[in-house]
């Protein structure tokens, strides 16, 4: 109806990424890289920003009611300042990502045949997923999103075809498909609850009866498969660290980050008068289960991808503990909202440095045994410099986007007396602490030889990635101002 | 910004500034030799800038601070002092190999978080100073590459870590206690007692503090670190490093009586670590560690002067308390350059450059009368008082005159010959002049009184006590069981050792979760835990 | 008139879940997902006649939704077989 501007560019965000994944196979893989680093980052990144800057200007979310259809009948779109952020972030590291697989190729085994082809197009498949999710504004859109996210993300875990590889991809298909029929059969029930599929018509009209509470349970747990939450983890470790070092990066910053977006949305955008303190607890639970397994099977891994990937597994717990304090907190409460945002946008950053990183080590050394690390500090210095700073910005070490995220959490489990997701935050610090040390003593003036050389510029882009993470630290507070905008509780 | 201010904002960035210039190629190699510079900046800040006017960023909501007041102004102006003197050292010990120009790169962190700590003047300015005073002397301690020295990083680490976590759940506390949004460390000590767990805050502020200045039972880092370290490393770590703890107690404890509990608290840890300092240092045999030793003791010293002073509600015992400190940054920095020099002297030359000064200084640390620390130790006295403190404080000097005639001792065995270069004994003798003189110089200024008017014989009693036991020492002290360094360390890393198979029972949970039915039923398990939730606590 | 579907569906979701729940071997677990998806549909069918009796008339919502979501099975079911068919033996032709 609205076909303002603003709206438009809500569309162009999921739509340019999609053509480029529909241009690929006919541009051949060459053609298609070239498109995607030339044309699709500088505009997508363009859009990202344009975008945050009309949300920032107005003060208020960008509804869009795609070819023009009013809810209930039509798609609808939406982005609030929490989209815009996920947005500019996602272009960040999806653009950083296709400049380091454009200049490294994607490693020995899946350089060939027909996996850069794939990989080019998968790759703004999987863009045009987590856009979708981020600006997706009712339950069927975020279906497609999240089909989006499953058949773009398999086959690129494997692209090199190992045995060790399909087998991690068929589980992680496993979690996927049953994480997407719970959030089906939930989608369901609310439609035939309520014959609306609009988040915010369901807003206003849900009801604590049976069957809602029945669908929010089955999204609710569907979600959390796909975000790899502690105890529905056991799929990532294998898949994360057996892909090739730039689609690692991709999924554990943005892919599973899509899912815990989505868990955002559900609770606090569609159906805050469902959540109680127990489901906020428990949900923090998990977080805190995941952030002490994921810490201590992350110092007991022998290859530095593994320990990566364990990682991400306790990095996504923090994630959680936002339900308790921005729940306890209230409307007024904006530390802990923007506490978790910042969390996931820093983790994302760092993250995402640390898989690149990884990579150009193991392919430098030839060996990416954490205790075969020692010749990395010599020879690719500025990797081993992104891995240490993006893993401080994990540990909270100031000044960096982890450490605001950390201090704006903590202050508010003090504030809200729960004092103990309090003693999580700093345990789990301690424990990234840990086995960042494992890397790094290893790393930094051992004994050997490289094998191979690396280029500068993919160490340049980890590096690159490391600072953003570092950098969000060094911003005052208020000029995140941005992701309150539509924060629920804040505004009608 | 006016030129003091520009001075004090140079202060903690100069290093960094210097870092960044010679990360070129072109440049790299001339790092070691300009390492003097960097500390410069922050010597000027302490000459000119005390007092000025503090710099606040953002003054309206967060109140980010610079700012530089007396106390904090003695203990740069000495730290920056060692800082530069250790760094020509540094140049010539280290020469000019590429693990010269690393080892550059961890020295100038390290001193910019070093000397920030002191013109930091909210929480997490202060805490980012901290962080980069603590951690990057892992890079320091580590250098030589020996599994000793390693051992020491790793565990400093560890412990620095735990401190920093301690410190930044204290400083939560703190900044939660702020009505409004400040962050400066002034408004949030006053608000203190109004936040919540106060007494938490307290405890874990101190922990985090004490632990770098090397309070019982958090020293055990520093009796391994010291001696691990290269020598100019050692000489900063502990002249310089461990007051970024005392500026902390200083910073955050008040002074006005109000918290006269913690106050007794933190003077009898105090005590109990200026005696186990020395009773665990007589039985070294390593000069190094024998300073380390008396480094813990001193601390544990300031720490209860620091505690009576809270205790009696002595707003003046912060500009006592930093110029006995001042006097330590000096000597102990200066006496661990000692160690380094004697190595290539022999005969008159040893006796006279070397051992004659080591000895003056040594007696200043129980303070015999006439030497720096007679003043240091004048400075404090007040806060002693008359009764069994005061005794306690008298027995604790006649013990670091033991402790250090012990490491005169020490020192006089490591004489060797070949000649030293002046790029190691100038420094050397630089930091004992100033040790010696600077206390003099600064006494009177600061409105202490009038250092020649102080009791002689009063002071002398402790020294010759210390001496008589020095005596008894060298009669008998072989029957003494040797304590192996960082003492309680031993049984602790026991203890750690039999809580490792925790990590292999979650290890084993995690194998157990990922068979598939275990996996199925987890998320069975999960859908009816959501449920639950949903359904029992609905509103 | 949609008791008997309604039931069925339940019991196809039931069966399905715990085919896919309870059984170690992949290709259970893949047929046992295709009957939980036929389940989901059969609700979304139910849904859709709901709302026709009560009066509104042919909402496309569920037909769209249940048209997507059987090419999203089919083609998950190939995935799945195509990376079973890759890890068992008996590769398909390359290129």
């Amino acid at each position: 109806m609205q076909a303002m501007p603003a709206g438009s560019l809500v569309v162009l965000a999921v739509m340019l990424p999609v053509a480029a994944a529909t241009l690929a196979p006919l541009l051949g893989a060459r053609g298609a890289q070239r498109a995607i680093v030339l044309g699709l980052l500088p505009a997508s990144l363009a859009v990202a920003a344009a975008i945050a800057a009309a949300v920032l200007r107005t003060g208020a979310a960008i509804p869009v009611h795609v070819g023009g259809w009013a809810p209930p009948l039509g798609i609808a779109f939406g982005a609030d300042g929490l989209s815009a952020a996920f947005l500019l972030t996602g272009a960040v590291v999806m653009g950083a990502t296709a400049i380091f697989a454009g200049r490294t190729g994607l490693g020995a085994a899946a350089g060939t045949g027909r996996a850069p082809l794939a990989f080019w197009t998968l790759l703004p498949a999987l863009w045009a997923g987590v856009n979708l999710a981020f600006v997706a504004n009712d339950l069927f859109s975020v279906f497609i999103a999240l089909e989006l996210l499953t058949f773009g993300a398999i086959p690129l875990v494997c692209l090199d075809g190992s045995r060790e590889t399909l087998a991690a991809a068929l589980r992680y298909l496993m979690f996927a498909l049953l994480g997407s029929v719970l959030w089906l059969l939930g989608v369901a029930l609310l439609h035939g609850t309520y014959g609306v599929l609009d988040l915010v018509l369901l807003r206003g009209a849900v009801r604590p009866d049976a069957a809602t509470i029945l669908a929010a349970v089955l999204m609710t747990v569907g979600l959390l498969a796909k975000a790899a939450v502690f105890p529905l983890h056991l799929w990532l470790p294998a898949a994360h660290a057996g892909a090739p070092a730039a689609v690692s990066a991709v999924l554990s910053a943005l892919v599973v980050k899509a899912a815990f977006f989505l868990l955002v949305r559900l609770w606090f955008g569609t159906l805050p008068a469902l959540l109680t303190p127990a489901l906020a607890g428990l949900l923090a639970a998990l977080g805190a289960a995941a952030i002490l397994v994921g810490g201590v099977m992350a110092l007991r891994q022998a290859r530095l991808k593994l320990l990566v990937a364990y990682s991400t597994v306790a990095q996504l717990g923090y994630l959680l503990l936002m339900w308790p304090l921005v729940l306890a907190t209230g409307p007024e409460g904006a530390g802990a909202w923007l506490g978790g945002v910042l969390q996931a946008v820093s983790h994302a950053l760092a993250k995402a440095a640390m898989f690149l990183a990884a990579g150009l080590i193991a392919a430098a050394l030839g060996d990416d045994r954490v205790a075969a690390l020692g010749p990395a500090g010599r020879a690719v210095p500025l990797s081993v410099l992104a891995f240490a700073l993006a893993g401080l910005s994990l540990m909270g070490i100031p000044p960096s986007g982890g450490f605001t995220a950390k201090w704006l959490l903590l202050g508010a489990a003090i504030e809200t007396g729960q004092w103990w997701w309090a003693l999580v935050v700093v345990g789990g610090g301690l424990l990234t602490g840990g086995y960042l040390y494992r890397v790094l003593s290893s790393a930094i003036g051992g004994e050997g030889e490289a094998t191979a050389a690396v280029p500068l510029a993919p160490q340049a882009v980890a590096l690159g990635l490391a600072v953003l993470s570092v950098g969000l630290g060094m911003l005052p507070l208020y000029s995140f101002g941005l992701v309150q905008v539509g924060r629920p509780g804040m505004a009608p | 910004m006016t030129a003091a201010q520009l001075l004090v904002v140079a202060t903690p960035l100069a290093p960094l500034l210097l870092l960044a210039a010679g990360l070129p190629r072109a440049t790299r190699r001339h790092l070691p030799a300009l390492l003097w510079l960097a500390p410069l900046p922050g010597l000027a800040a302490a000459l000119l800038a005390g007092g000025a006017p503090p710099l606040v960023l953002d003054p309206d909501r967060l109140r980010f601070t610079l700012a530089l007041d007396a106390p904090a102004a003695l203990l740069l102006g000495a730290c920056a002092l060692l800082w530069s003197a250790a760094g020509i050292h540094a140049r010539a010990y280290l020469g000019t190999g590429p693990g010269a120009v690393r080892f550059a790169a961890w020295w100038l962190v390290t001193q910019s978080g070093s000397l920030g700590v002191f013109v930091a003047g909210d929480l997490i300015g202060f805490y980012l100073a901290f962080a980069l005073v603590s951690l990057p002397a892992y890079g320091l301690i580590v250098h030589d590459g020996t599994p000793a020295a390693r051992r020491a990083a790793a565990v400093t680490l560890l412990l620095a870590v735990l401190g920093e976590v301690a410190l930044l759940l204290g400083f939560v506390l703190l900044a939660d206690a702020v009505p409004g949004g400040s962050i400066a460390i002034a408004d949030a000590v006053a608000a203190l007692r109004g936040g919540k767990a106060p007494d938490l805050a307290i405890a874990l502020l101190i922990a985090g503090f004490g632990l770098k200045a090397g309070l019982l039972p958090l020293h055990v880092w520093l009796p391994l670190a010291h001696p691990a370290a290269p020598m100019p490393a050692s000489a900063v770590l502990s002249g310089a490093i461990v007051k970024a703890g005392i500026i902390g107690l200083l910073r955050v404890l008040p002074l006005d009586g109000s918290e006269a509990g913690w106050g007794a608290a933190l003077a009898a840890i105090g005590f109990a670590t200026a005696f186990w300092g020395v009773g665990c240092g007589i039985t070294q045999r390593n000069p190094k560690t024998v300073l380390a030793y008396s480094t813990v003791s001193q601390m544990g010293l300031l720490a209860a002067a620091l505690g009576l002073g809270m205790a009696a509600g002595e707003p003046g015992a912060a500009l006592a308390i930093a110029f006995a400190a001042l006097h330590h940054v000096l000597a102990k920095g200066a006496l661990f350059l000692a160690v380094g020099v004697i190595a290539g002297l022999g005969g008159w030359r040893a006796m006279l450059l070397v051992l004659l000064p080591a000895l003056v200084l040594a007696l200043g640390f129980g303070g015999a009368p006439l030497t720096g620390g007679a003043l240091a130790k004048a400075a404090t006295k007040p806060l002693f008082g008359e009764s069994l403190a005061a005794t306690l404080a008298a027995l604790s000097a006649a013990g670091s005159t033991l402790l250090m005639l012990h490491f005169t001792r020490r020192l006089a065995a490591g004489r060797g010959a070949g000649g030293v270069a002046p790029g190691l004994l100038l420094p050397w003798l630089l930091l004992a002049v100033a040790a010696m003189v600077l206390p003099w110089v600064l006494y009177p200024r600061l409105g202490l009184g009038d250092p020649l008017a102080l009791p002689m014989p009063e002071a002398l009693w402790p020294v010759l006590l210390g001496a008589a036991l020095f005596a008894a020492l060298r009669r008998w002290g072989a029957r003494l069981p040797a304590v192996p360094e960082g003492d309680l360390l031993h049984p602790a890393e026991r203890v750690l050792r039999a809580t490792g198979g925790w990590g292999a029972g979650i290890a084993r949970i995690e194998a157990a979760l990922r068979v598939w039915p275990v996996a199925g039923m987890a998320l069975l398990l999960l859908l009816l835990a959501v449920g639950a939730t949903l359904t029992i606590g609905a509103r | 008139m949609t008791a008997p579907y309604a039931l069925l569906a339940a019991a196809l979701v039931g069966l399905g879940l715990h085919g896919v729940l309870a059984h170690a071997e992949p290709l259970r677990r893949l047929l046992a997902f295709n009957l939980l998806g036929s389940g989901v549909f059969l609700v979304f069918g139910v849904v859709a006649r709901r709302g026709a009796a009560a009066g509104l008339e042919a909402d496309p919502v569920p037909q769209a939704i249940v048209i997507t979501g059987l090419v999203v099975a089919f083609a998950a079911t190939t995935l799945a077989v195509a990376l079973l068919l890759r890890l068992h033996g008996g590769d398909p032709p390359q290129d």
